[in-house]
């Protein structure tokens, strides 16, 4: 089992810091890091190692814990426990910002951007979710400001193709919002958890979800929309979600981040106890009722708790993760055989 | 002959029973005046801050009335939303059980709008 996730480097991201967050490009190439010493890095291959191409490091007053590439990879955002998130323009020399949204009352915990492009999601420990509309002159504009969580706001998550966005909190639910006339609305709620939702991920299709929490639990749900066979009920238009599988036993600590491959479909966890675990579904497995199995288990992937991890959107198997160690790991997860 | 004494016997009980009634009653009197003092203060409290938001958006929907471009259309939506939200919200019922959803809507909307000016 050992094989199935193998080292490829390891690179000293944020030298006496943490690094608490990656996010690949688009096409694959760069990979985005942020950390506690306040900067934003990107970082692209080297024959077999990985070398520092910007250093984003102007931007922020506080640590960085959360950074996101637009769909297009022209723009990055970075989240701030400054209160503000930046947008960065990729230049032909770096990176320059262009935009610092500003609103939230204290930390902004995540940065998501919308499939179209044209929006963005950010969440903070002020509770509320704030959507961002961008229009062609690289003006933004607060759409919404949604106050559904009673706690921390740690994540938020949109829609592979749907702008449906998802935000995970302290308060131990996942909430999901959609627009509806001119305004945002909370959608569905999805309770469970039985303690702090610290990620969640869409799978490729955006039919289920999974997300993971400080009870060491990694759930799956499933959208079942109104007039289904499987008979769940649904209140008017809006589709339900119903976890499906709950995963428990595998984690001894806090998960901080799940990952869900497009390209293959492995479901990656960040564990407070500084291992990397991948699940896969096994094959017997029923869309009702699906079960996964752990196809990899990496015990001492970081010398301290892994913040995050990142499947490659464009080469299957790489994955690429981020500890309080300040160390970004690259590894190469090779199915296992029989699963 | 053990009526007799029974009186006595169970005197510190019942003046324990007795007082205990009477502390209740004069307990509940002053709690509900305290209620009430603290049900105004707070809905008062309340109402000072919806009053704001809509003053706000009053004030600036009559200075954008006579402008046309698109971008104050925007804002105008925007501020009709919020005022509209205002007005929907049932003052008189403290006991309308979406009364804390409903005012963090209130204050998002109001947080949104005044970002645009």
């Amino acid at each position: 089992m050992p094989e199935a996730l193998s080292l490829l480097c390891r690179v000293p991201a944020h030298p006496e810091s943490r690094c608490w967050a990656l996010a690949w490009s688009p096409g694959g190439a760069l990979l985005a890091s942020c950390g506690g010493d306040r900067a934003v890095r990107v970082w692209g291959r080297a024959g077999s190692s990985w070398t520092c191409r910007a250093v984003l490091g102007d931007g922020h007053q506080r640590t960085v814990r959360r950074v996101a590439w637009s769909p297009c990879g022209s723009y990055l955002a970075s989240a701030s426990f400054d209160g503000t998130t930046c947008v960065w323009k990729r230049q032909e020399d770096g990176f320059e910002c262009v935009a610092t949204l500003e609103g939230h009352e204290n930390e902004v915990k995540s940065v998501a951007w919308a499939p179209s492009g044209s929006l963005l999601a950010t969440c903070s420990r002020d509770k509320s979710v704030w959507v961002w509309e961008v229009d062609e002159e690289e003006e933004y504009e607060c759409v919404s400001v949604l106050n559904a969580h009673t706690q921390d706001v740690k994540h938020v998550v949109w829609h592979p193709s749907q702008e449906l966005l998802a935000s995970a909190s302290y308060d131990d639910t996942v909430r999901l919002y959609r627009e509806e006339e001119d305004d945002w609305v909370c959608c569905a709620t999805l309770e469970g958890h039985d303690s702090t939702v610290w990620a969640v991920a869409f799978d490729k299709e955006g039919e289920r979800l999974a997300s993971v929490s400080d009870d060491r639990t990694l759930r799956v749900w499933r959208r079942y929309h109104p007039g289904n066979q499987e008979g769940v009920a649904c209140s008017g238009t809006d589709p339900t979600w119903k976890c499906v599988c709950t995963l428990s036993g595998y984690h001894s600590r806090t998960i901080y981040d799940v990952s869900w491959c497009h390209l293959t479909g492995a479901l990656a966890t960040a564990c407070g106890d500084d291992a990397i675990r991948v699940f896969e579904e096994s094959p017997t497995s029923e869309e009702a009722q699906p079960t996964f199995s752990l196809t990899a288990h990496v015990p001492r992937a970081h010398s301290q708790d892994v913040n995050g991890v990142a499947w490659n959107p464009k080469e299957p198997g790489l994955l690429a993760s981020c500890s309080d160690d300040g160390d970004i790991a690259f590894w190469k997860y090779q199915r296992p055989e029989g699963c | 002959m053990a009526d007799m004494f029974d009186g006595i016997v169970m005197a510190e009980q019942r003046f324990h029973g007795e007082g205990y009634q009477e502390g209740y009653a004069e307990g509940s009197h002053i709690g509900i005046a305290e209620g009430r003092r603290y049900g105004a203060l707070h809905g008062a409290k309340i109402g000072s801050e919806i009053g704001c938001y809509l003053g706000f958006a009053l004030t600036w929907h009559c200075l954008l009335q006579k402008c046309t471009d698109e971008k104050s259309s925007k804002k105008i939506r925007a501020l009709e939303s919020l005022i509209g939200m205002i007005q929907k919200f049932p003052y008189e019922d403290p006991t309308y059980d979406k009364l804390q959803e409903d005012l963090e809507k209130i204050r998002g909307k109001f947080k949104q709008v005044g970002g645009i000016f």
